[in-house]
């Protein structure tokens, strides 16, 4: 589903160049549900925004969904982006002058779908989510944790092969946050492929597959010399 | 574009504020510039009206008699005219009471029967010879010019009615309607006494051009008569390229034919172009003012809608990215911020179109202007709704090129 192979994100200023992702390989089958998890800084997001087609890459390859994506130019990213792609953000990212439905609406509007399609994806995905009755609410009159079923519903309607999800839970409280990640399990159950950016250990445990990223890089934490150097250097500093 | 117009509306109605204030901005626009230019328009017509003389060869003198009784004037008058008459470079010239674009002149009633109470139509009244004709240029369609033992002298104060007359095409066509008005009687202010129409000129301006005679401006009457009196207009036709010397010749001529008189240093002699100069200054100016209003106008809409819109573009930067990171093009974004704009434009102009006819017949009652064309209104609405999507295009192009990776930024 999607196949990352030595790839490689550069940020260049005139006096610097900073490998945001170095020689970075991954590989997310279909219907896996993967957490990417990592210390801030270490590349979580920017592999997000790539795996997302939200920005470039500089060097090695990517396949989405079987597609070389490097050479695709900005109307054909966006068409799979639209197609292909749901998007679950930190801060939900709901359009503040748009009900519940018009935001659900978005994507579909942008695929040129017809008004009764629409409208049955539309219900279908806020049904799914638990708000089918809010569908007339703004974001601003929901709560966080709606507004990110909301964003779900979103995602869902368009039916696509691949939901990225950075730091869903990441402004919800807890009883919140645990809704959210139910549904989200709930529809990885139903045969959807999740890759989702987290900091938190307890989310990323519910995944079926981890993959840690430190310096732009997927490293095995049970082969990474930092991790070992790490908890030696904790021991030596502990009291006997 | 359709596909966006729900949500955007939906949209606009949570931004009612900019929306309206922007949308009564075009609205006053549009009504004020479809006035202005309909203004504009009849102002550029009335400047561009043809005289009907030979203005390029044409000059005027303004003299008056001084130390003269009024009883002589009349002999030195003819004087004058073999003087300037005699001039090298002069075609003809002829004394007379006023001449068009003047600014001042006689105006009467006409009625093509006695016992008519109305006047059929309202005219000017040239008062001079047989040589106006050829002296103005101006083109005799049907009849005869004047005879020399038809033209008669009078005392201003005292002028009878005259046996014949030259008339116009335009007051010709207004009083015979059937177009057969030569050798037809016509009957000048009150008088019982007709006057045979024996010639017809193509074209002859009335003195005024402002906006009371313009329904009368081509009705003119050519009376064969030399008034006496110590004021006269000399209007002198030079020969091809001979004008600007006559200039200097034509009141040295009168000086040297008699030094009692006084020829103004200022308007006293005038090419014809001076004396159209001088007519429309007001309107030119009142033309020039209004392009100013307008060009004003609409270089504050644009800003305003430039300004708006930038406005928007910076404040929806998240919400742009986001709609990006959902499947938009840039081709989205851009027709997102022109439909906005249209749909705010075409609120606008609606309720402009409304305020523009209002302001019209505002202007109809109080200052007797002519009813606006609803042509203006259209190309105003054109023009204005133009004018936005050219002021919306450079932030919606900005707006386009904002990159979906903003959904994922914090604000």
């Amino acid at each position: 589903m999607l196949k990352m192979t030595h790839l490689s994100k550069v940020y260049r200023t005139e006096v610097v160049e900073t490998y945001a992702l170095r020689d970075f390989n991954i590989n997310v089958s279909e219907g896996e549900f993967v957490a990417v998890t990592g210390p801030s800084g270490s590349g979580k997001t920017t592999f997000l925004t790539i795996a997302g087609l939200l920005e470039t890459f500089t060097g090695g390859q990517y396949h989405l969904d079987g597609v070389e994506v490097s050479n695709l130019n900005d109307n054909e990213r966006s068409r799979i982006r639209n197609e292909k792609i749901g998007f679950i953000f930190q801060a939900f990212n709901l359009i503040p002058d748009l009900n519940v439905f018009d935001n659900v609406e978005v994507p579909l509007r942008y695929r040129g779908m017809k008004a009764p399609e629409r409208k049955e994806r539309i219900m279908n995905a806020l049904e799914r989510v638990g708000l089918a009755s809010r569908s007339k609410h703004y974001p601003a009159e929901l709560s966080g944790g709606q507004q990110q079923r909301v964003a779900i519903a979103r995602a869902l309607a368009g039916s696509p092969r691949l939901l990225l999800a950075d730091e869903p839970t990441g402004n919800l409280d807890t009883q919140m946050a645990r809704g959210v990640m139910e549904l989200l399990e709930e529809i990885h159950r139903e045969g959807a492929t999740i890759v989702m950016v987290t900091h938190d250990p307890e989310l990323a445990a519910r995944a079926q597959r981890n993959v840690h990223i430190i310096d732009g890089q997927v490293v095995d934490l049970a082969e990474d010399p930092r991790f070992h150097q790490a908890v030696h250097a904790a021991r030596a500093n502990s009291p006997a | 574009m359709m596909l966006q117009i729900k949500p955007i509306l939906a949209a606009l109605k949570r931004h009612k504020a900019g929306t309206i204030l922007i949308a009564l901005q075009i609205a006053l626009t549009l009504a004020i510039v479809c006035n202005a230019l309909f203004i504009i328009h009849e102002r550029l017509d009335r400047i561009s009206r043809p005289t009907g003389l030979d203005e390029g060869n044409l000059m005027a003198i303004g003299n008056r008699y001084v130390g003269a009784d009024d009883k002589d004037t009349a002999a030195m008058m003819r004087g004058d005219l073999v003087a300037l008459r005699q001039l090298p470079g002069v075609a003809d010239a002829v004394s007379i009471n006023s001449y068009p674009l003047r600014g001042g002149g006689w105006s009467t009633g006409v009625r093509v029967g006695a016992e008519d109470k109305k006047p059929k139509a309202h005219t000017t009244l040239y008062f001079s010879d047989e040589h106006t004709l050829p002296t103005m240029g101006t083109h005799l369609i049907a009849g005869r010019n004047f005879q020399a033992d038809e033209i008669g002298e009078a005392d201003p104060k005292e002028v009878g009615d005259p046996a014949v007359v030259i008339v116009s095409k335009a007051l010709a066509d207004k009083l015979f309607t059937d177009g057969h008005a030569l050798g037809k009687p016509i009957y000048i202010g009150d008088t019982k006494k007709p006057s045979t129409i024996i010639g017809i000129v193509e074209r002859l301006e009335v003195p005024w051009n402002g906006s009371w005679s313009d329904t009368f401006y081509e009705n003119s009457i050519i009376e064969p008569v030399r008034l006496s009196g110590n004021y006269t207009n000399f209007l002198v036709r030079s020969k091809p390229g001979q004008l600007e010397a006559l200039m200097k010749s034509a009141p040295a001529a009168l000086y040297q034919a008699n030094r009692m008189r006084v020829i103004p240093p200022e308007r006293g002699v005038r090419t014809f172009a001076a004396v159209r100069e001088h007519a429309y200054k007001a309107d030119r100016g009142m033309a020039i003012l209004m392009g100013v209003v307008c060009l004003v106008l609409l270089a504050i809409t644009a800003a305003g809608i430039v300004g708006l819109t930038s406005f928007w573009v910076g404040q929806r930067r998240k919400q742009i990215g986001v709609r990006r990171a959902l499947g938009a093009t840039r081709r989205d974004i851009l027709s997102y911020f022109l439909t906005e704009n249209l749909l705010i434009g075409i609120g606008g102009v609606v309720v402009g179109a409304a305020l523009a006819m209002g302001m019209n017949l505002w202007l109809v009652t109080q200052f007797e202007m002519a009813r606006l064309s609803l042509m203006y209104v259209l190309a105003g609405v054109l023009a204005l709704l133009l004018l936005g999507q050219g002021a919306v295009l450079a932030p919606a192009m900005r707006a386009s090129r904002v990159s979906p990776v903003e959904a994922t930024r914090s604000v």
